[in-house]
């Protein structure tokens, strides 16, 4: 140990020593002159072999490398740019990808002990959701003994006075801001001891952006009041900027669950127990010392024990599975619900794609820089040659060399880290992403960064390296796997952006088997306002006639899915072993005739069908190919369903994904509440869309119905799918521009090689095309062999495409060949290009030289 | 009378024990060997002062500045407790080393 400590203390205080050194050789040969003696030897090598005792020599010698290097990339500017900004794309996308998945799943979420967090969904062999009906939730917190702290999130729009949009609500339990150590930016936020108590004045917290829109960052606004849906109500308190509320979602104030009756008058949230009440986000810290599967044991008895007084709303053999919620990954999804298995939407799919695609780049652009300098090396011919004879071994040629990559691959990686956050910065900005997402690299981005910039030089930088070192120029066969490798990654890449492409074309341009131009969906969110079915049913006849008497009005009809909404109720049918996820809507007669799906066979269904649907034609075909699939049964959810009319396949929900299979089914009773109404118009929608507002909130004030045009959901559906297919295609021109590059770089140095023979070729008749089919031929293979390779590689991965993503068909030939024929022309521009100035060399000339 | 060369890692042992009677600089541990090795062994500067480095390093011996017969300000090293226990060790060993080679070249 404190030998170590003296060899620190020799490398902070080297310059000292190393004078101490020469003063003892310089005593040491005084000493010997005077006594005659006169010993020979160089000061400067006894010198340097003592100070190879202090263990500090491989510091010297890197520092002098890194010296030398910094000089050499100096000393051609260009080069060095060109490397930089090359390396910089390669590792600017990766960063930018990895920032995301670090804010998703490695970044936890700016609030206290994040580790301790969960979060619970509700859980049975039948169905699903995200969300607790607030009862359940109250249930858990009077009697967990496991977990001491639950909060609760429910999440709504409410309109607010001055604004034209309603504004995101979080409804959250007094607890919430204490418990996830949050302080006030302004004023105080909700506190259990004051905000609790049921005679408590109703209190809003505001969030910063809302704060710095709203009211221009006014600091006297503690204390104001504000209406909120028409109810007033006191301001005390502004959130910071880093709090993020657990959502993922910009939120604009935050006020306590249990004043939300207070501000959506009739709503029920606080004491309905059914699946359909908007419910809560439940978030719980476990008691320490305990395992997570504790509190799920806990819970499911508890479930048990309720089932005994609400049968019919807490699910048989329910579980609350807790999830770790410390992350953003866990809070993407606010409430979600439905039958049978959850469908999760996996990130991880995704993810590899991205990293796939990322890599691809990186490996361009090392093939790229790889080619670079092994053209370079042969410039360096001779100072590599002087270098050996002035006793360089090949080890330390190595390490010089290899020092130059790594110094540009670490100033790459700074370049890269730089784009990334500029990358990020935009994302963000362009999906209006909360403001505690913060787009600033952190040490693991930093980390990665630098990493990757060391992989980097290791891919492009050694092997050119080691031939360099090793003098050797035969170097055509490395040159051409590099092309190679080029060639196969920037295909996968174009052939797979290619792909996206089609299937976003496919998206938009054909028909999701339903019109959605025209029409108007309202989800006047009757269940969450305690509307009983026969006031449902009133409330829904008084709406349809008012609403089929504004003019333009085409049809008007009543569905519980609204198409291109979030909420989904699926089921998997099995059917003589066949299955099918399917989609189940509850709708009137008239639904079919509003989003104008056509009825190919049988009939429609009509008021008192109780267990007859009209499947979606994909369906039939999937569960009973070649046969009538008029009367036949099949169970959903231990219910008889049979089979009376065929309707045209729609993709109501998921306009991307073709695997979705629909059925209809008339809504039971009980359903009414869920419901809500589609309006077809001639008219422009928006005008519909406003003239049922105000028909809504006349009718009863207390609503806030939420009004879509079918146009922007659809628009909005979609804008995943084309985002993703514009990152990638971005991505496969920028990998497409750098190898092309890289080809014109490799060629252009090929010509320049054989000038002599070139021109020799020339002035001894050889016509032009000849000429370059010699210079060119050593091309022809790798180009070939990276095409298959990359076609290839890109069926693979547009497995993996249709997997995770879209319903992408792996096998497009359009796609392929436009690809191809794409790369294909950008090589032969590339190659042309040096190849022509090839053909302009004067033979006298070059025989000349040399 | 040529000068004999130095078995391997005797040149430390050497340095020690002659640095027990006293501080002395680089010069004179050299000398120092030279002549009470009857002139057989020489030191060289290009082993010395590595050996010399190496032994600082280890903490053995320190260094400090004084003032050379020549009145020339030298660095003058001296044992630390630590390089007197290193010092009995390797005698120790190096005692039991060569009595052992002895026997054998006695008996062989």
């Amino acid at each position: 140990m404190a030998e170590l400590f003296r060899r620190l203390r020799y490398l902070l205080s080297r310059g000292r020593f190393d004078r101490e050194l020469r003063d003892d050789l310089e005593f040491h040969r005084e000493m010997a002159a005077r006594e005659g003696r006169n010993t020979l030897g160089n000061t400067l090598r006894l010198r340097e072999e003592a100070r190879e005792a202090w263990g500090w020599m491989w510091l010297d010698r890197c520092s002098q490398d890194l010296r030398y290097a910094l000089r050499v990339l100096r000393r051609s500017p260009g080069f060095t740019a060109a490397a930089i900004l090359m390396l910089a794309i390669g590792i600017g996308v990766n960063v930018a990808a990895f920032s995301c998945f670090n804010f998703l799943v490695l970044r936890p979420l700016p609030v206290r002990d994040p580790a301790s967090l969960l979060r619970f969904h509700r859980h049975s062999p039948q169905a699903y959701a995200f969300a607790l009906p607030y009862p359940e939730l109250s249930f858990f917190r009077e009697h967990s003994r496991t977990l001491p702290v639950i909060l609760a999130l429910n999440s709504a729009r409410l309109p607010v006075e001055g604004e034209q949009q309603p504004l995101n609500a979080a409804f959250v339990s007094t607890n919430f801001f204490q418990d996830l150590g949050a302080s006030p930016l302004l004023g105080r936020l909700l506190d259990p001891a004051r905000d609790d108590a049921a005679s408590a004045e109703p209190v809003l917290v505001l969030g910063y952006g809302f704060w710095q829109r709203h009211f221009g960052a006014d600091p006297l606004v503690v204390g104001r009041l504000i209406r909120l849906n028409g109810k007033p109500v006191t301001i005390i308190g502004v959130a910071q900027r880093e709090f993020s509320g657990l959502s993922i979602n910009r939120s604009d104030f935050w006020a306590p669950v249990h004043q939300q009756p207070y501000f959506a008058p009739g709503s029920r949230l606080l004491t309905d127990f059914s699946v359909d009440s908007s419910g809560v986000q439940m978030f719980a810290r476990l008691q320490p010392g305990l395992p997570r599967s504790a509190a799920e044991a806990e819970l499911r008895l508890l479930a048990a024990e309720l089932r005994k007084t609400h049968s019919a709303d807490i699910w048989e053999n329910e579980t609350l599975v807790g999830e770790p919620a410390g992350y953003a990954d866990s809070i993407r999804v606010g409430n979600r619900r439905g039958t049978g298995s959850e469908d999760r939407d996996d990130l991880y799919p995704v993810a590899a794609l991205v990293g796939a695609l990322c890599l691809l780049i990186l490996t361009v652009a090392c093939g790229n820089l790889g080619s670079l300098l092994l053209a370079r090396g042969v410039a360096r011919e001779r100072e590599i040659a002087i270098r050996v004879s002035v006793g360089a071994g090949r080890g330390r040629l190595l390490r010089q060399l290899f020092t130059e990559s790594l110094l540009l691959s670490v100033f790459g990686a700074a370049a890269g880290l730089a784009l990334g956050y500029a990358v990020m910065r935009g994302l963000l900005a362009l999906r209006d992403a909360p403001d505690w997402l913060d787009p600033a690299p952190d040490w693991r981005v930093a980390l990665f960064a630098l990493g990757t910039g060391i992989l980097a030089a290791l891919l492009f930088g050694l092997t050119p390296a080691l031939q360099i070192a090793r003098q050797r120029h035969r170097t055509t066969f490395l040159r051409q796997i590099l092309v190679a490798a080029q060639v196969a990654a920037s295909c996968v890449l174009l052939i797979v952006a290619g792909l996206l492409v089609r299937a976003l074309q496919d998206a938009t341009a054909t028909n999701p088997g339903f019109e959605y131009h025209q029409v108007v969906s309202v989800d006047p969110g009757l269940a969450a306002h305690g509307y009983t079915p026969a006031r449902a049913r009133a409330w829904l006849d008084t709406m349809q006639a008012r609403l089929r008497a504004l003019p333009g009005v085409e049809s008007v009809s009543l569905t519980d899915t609204a198409p291109l909404g979030n909420h989904v109720t699926s089921a998997r049918v099995e059917v003589e072993g066949r299955r099918a996820d399917i989609l189940i809507s509850r709708i009137d007669p008239e639904f079919f005739r509003t989003l104008k799906i056509p009825l190919l066979r049988g009939r429609n269904l009509t008021r008192g069908d109780t267990h007859a649907v009209v499947a979606g034609q994909s369906m039939a075909q999937r569960l009973w190919p070649g046969e009538n699939p008029l009367g036949k049964e099949f169970d959903i959810d231990g219910g008889k369903s049979i089979v009376v009319g065929i309707a045209g396949s729609a993709r109501l929900v998921r306009p991307e994904d073709p695997d979705m299979v629909e059925v209809y089914a008339p809504p039971a009773e009980s359903d009414l509440p869920s419901m809500g109404l589609l309006v077809r118009t001639e008219a422009p929608p928006d005008d519909l869309a406003r003239a049922a507002i105000s028909l809504a909130r006349s009718t009863d004030p207390t609503l806030f119905p939420a009004v879509q045009l079918l146009r922007n959901s659809f628009r909005r559906k979609l804008r995943t799918a084309e985002s993703t297919a514009l990152v990638v295609g971005i991505l496969g021109l920028a990998a497409q521009l750098l190898a092309c590059f890289g080809i014109l770089g490799v060629v252009a140095y090929a010509v320049s090689q054989r000038v002599r023979e070139i021109g020799i070729r020339l002035a001894l008749g050889a016509r032009p095309l000849q000429v370059m089919s010699v210079v060119l031929r050593q091309f022809f293979w790798p180009v070939a062999a990276g095409l298959t390779a990359g076609l290839g590689g890109a069926a693979a991965l547009s497995k993996l495409l249709r997997k995770g993503l879209y319903g992408v068909s792996n096998l497009d030939p359009e796609a392929y060949l436009a690809a191809v024929v794409f790369f294909a022309l950008t090589v032969l521009l590339a190659v042309l290009f040096p190849a022509k100035r090839a053909l302009k060399i004067d033979p006298a000339r070059t025989l000349r030289q040399n | 009378m040529p000068k004999a060369e130095m078995p391997p890692g005797a040149l430390t042992m050497l340095v020690l024990r002659v640095l027990r009677s006293g501080p002395l600089h680089g010069y004179a541990i050299a000398q120092r060997i030279h002549s009470l090795s009857s002139d057989v062994l020489g030191v060289e500067e290009g082993s010395l002062y590595p050996a010399l480095q190496k032994i600082l390093l280890k903490g053995w011996v320190t260094a400090e500045w004084g003032i050379s017969e020549t009145n020339r300000k030298v660095r003058f090293y001296s044992l630390t407790p630590a390089g007197e226990r290193q010092l009995e060790t390797e005698l120790s060993d190096y005692e039991r080393v060569t009595a052992a080679i002895r026997s054998v070249l006695r008996t062989a």
